[in-house]
């Protein structure tokens, strides 16, 4: 069983229902639940819905939170939760529906920009193809091993070590273009 | 971390820059507002949700497997089962009892006092309304299709997309996981209204995709018009017409533009591929100031009918179309970016 760390006042206020501490927290935790969620899903303003979402989320399950991790960790890895649900949620419809002018072009592949000499890293993880994206943004950005992203995502630890093979492969080709 | 695997795959100067990137990056606005809100609207009883929420999921789950197995025992091969809800509806000209049967080539009539329902295999029904008249055109497992000459219907579809059809005089709607109405008067002119998914309406090429919350007009010879979204104002409506249906051309297409809002998105996105290389690039941006594209959508991209451009772009609009019409009276949704205000 994990220690239990300290639980802070601010976290325990906020767990009470107190509005003003749980906006504390979200000063605190905004910009590094938005880079998270930046760098999932690909795209600004998506990013800005999933921000609001992990934080409504947080407020619903803030009482489980027990101190069996610091705060941030609890909240990141509920963020990664948060976004891998939705981008599987948004992929479960978009194979439902075609919402195109033409139906053919769901054939082509997604194309990255061109990124030449001057890499734009940022923009290049963005163009990743989703899967291989996350994959490298949790193990590679954030820090997390395979087994943990296995854990959080319920991909299997092989999948989570080939989607990273190919996110470097890729990357790499962009940057050698 | 496995230092080893970080260091293998990475280029040295590529790792720097990955190391180098800033953990933590502003929102460009401040979300706390609509945050606040949401919580507010949740209060004491959205926090730790019941535990038992999966309880009713299980049994509507089990429900639905009943239903689908004692389908699946009781359906006549070729055929689908019509029910009589009100009045006389007649199948192929003989008066339907309580409960009969639909066969691949005959017809289904409704006079002005008569509705049925008619089951689409496993996968949905069909509300008949009253003076309608419509036909079995095939009913195989891949293929479900009806064929409506006039009057009114409900179809709702629970399937994957592209296994049912309703063929109309101005073309062919295809249900992509959704449900809707559907009138055809006496002239085959049609009108479609989405009430959950999406329809794709196509007819010699021309195609509608039409998502929930909106409407698209139909013309025999004509085909789909521009979708619109049920509050759209009378302007973009009437603009949308002459553009699709009477030649409006140009001058049709910049009224529109002229009363769209961020509302209406859904109808500007449809209008990129339809105008002239020129009045694209009007269309495009007013489109971008009203739906901003999402990241990496570039104008030149969209402005040569690129399809992931476009498909990228569809995708955001649609999802903010999607979150205002379903959050409408529960939240005050931005229509120009799908965020809670």
């Amino acid at each position: 069983m994990p220690a239990l760390v300290q639980v802070s006042d601010l976290t325990r206020r906020a767990q009470a229902g107190d509005e003003a501490a749980f906006e504390t927290l979200y000063r605190e935790h905004a910009g590094r639940v938005f880079a998270l969620c930046l760098r999932l899903s690909g795209d600004r303003m998506r990013a800005l819905e999933l921000t609001q979402d992990v934080f409504v989320r947080c407020w619903e399950q803030l009482k489980s939170y027990r101190g069996e991790s610091a705060f941030g960790t609890w909240l990141y890895r509920l963020a990664v939760n948060v976004v891998w649900t939705a981008n599987r949620g948004d992929r479960r419809r978009e194979a439902r529906v075609q919402p195109v002018e033409n139906p053919g072009v769901h054939e082509s592949q997604r194309d990255a920009p061109p990124i030449g000499l001057s890499l734009d890293l940022e923009q290049a993880i963005a163009a990743l193809p989703e899967g291989a994206r996350e994959v490298f943004v949790l193990f590679d950005i954030e820090g997390y091993g395979h087994q943990d992203i296995a854990r959080m995502t319920g991909i299997a630890v092989g999948t989570s070590k080939a989607q990273l093979f190919r996110a470097r492969r890729l990357l790499r080709e962009k940057l050698e273009r | 971390m496995n230092e080893r695997e970080r260091e293998i795959d990475l280029p040295p100067e590529l790792r720097a820059a990955v190391d180098g990137l800033p953990r933590s990056i502003e929102p460009p606005e401040d979300l706390w507002p609509g945050i606040r809100n949401r919580i507010r609207g949740r209060g004491e009883g959205g926090r730790g949700r019941g535990r038992e929420w999966w309880v009713p999921l299980a049994l509507a789950a089990v429900l639905v497997l009943a239903v689908a197995l004692w389908r699946a025992t009781h359906t006549v091969a070729g055929a689908w089962e019509v029910r009589r809800v009100a009045g006389a509806p007649r199948v192929n000209g003989a008066a339907l009892g309580s409960v009969g049967a639909l066969r691949v080539g005959q017809w289904l009539e409704t006079d002005d006092s008569s509705r049925a329902v008619l089951a689409v295999g496993n996968i949905g029904q069909v509300d008949v309304k009253p003076g309608t008249r419509l036909r079995l055109v095939q009913a195989r497992a891949t293929d479900h299709r009806l064929a409506l000459q006039y009057g009114s219907i409900y179809a709702q579809v629970d399937a994957p997309p592209r296994l049912f059809f309703v063929e109309t005089p101005a073309g062919t709607a295809v249900d992509l996981g959704c449900a809707y109405a559907l009138d055809v008067d006496s002239l085959g002119n049609g009108t479609l209204r989405v009430t959950a998914g999406y329809v794709e309406f196509n007819w010699s090429g021309r195609r509608s995709i039409v998502p929930l919350g909106a409407i698209a007009e139909t013309r025999p010879g004509h085909g789909p018009g521009t979708p619109y979204v049920h509050d759209a104002p009378e302007a973009l409506r009437q603009a949308l017409r002459d553009f699709d249906f009477s030649d409006g051309g140009a001058a049709a297409a910049r009224a529109a533009l002229a009363t769209a809002r961020a509302e209406d998105a859904v109808s500007l996105w449809h209008l990129l591929p339809r105008v002239t290389p020129e009045l694209r690039r009007v269309v495009y941006d007013r489109l971008a100031t009203l739906v901003p594209p999402p990241g990496g959508v570039m104008r030149d991209a969209v402005l040569r009918l690129d399809a992931t451009a476009l498909e990228r772009y569809w995708g955001r609009i649609r999802r903010i179309a999607w979150r205002h019409e379903i959050l409408r009276g529960v939240r005050d949704i931005d229509p120009g970016t799908g965020l809670t205000k």
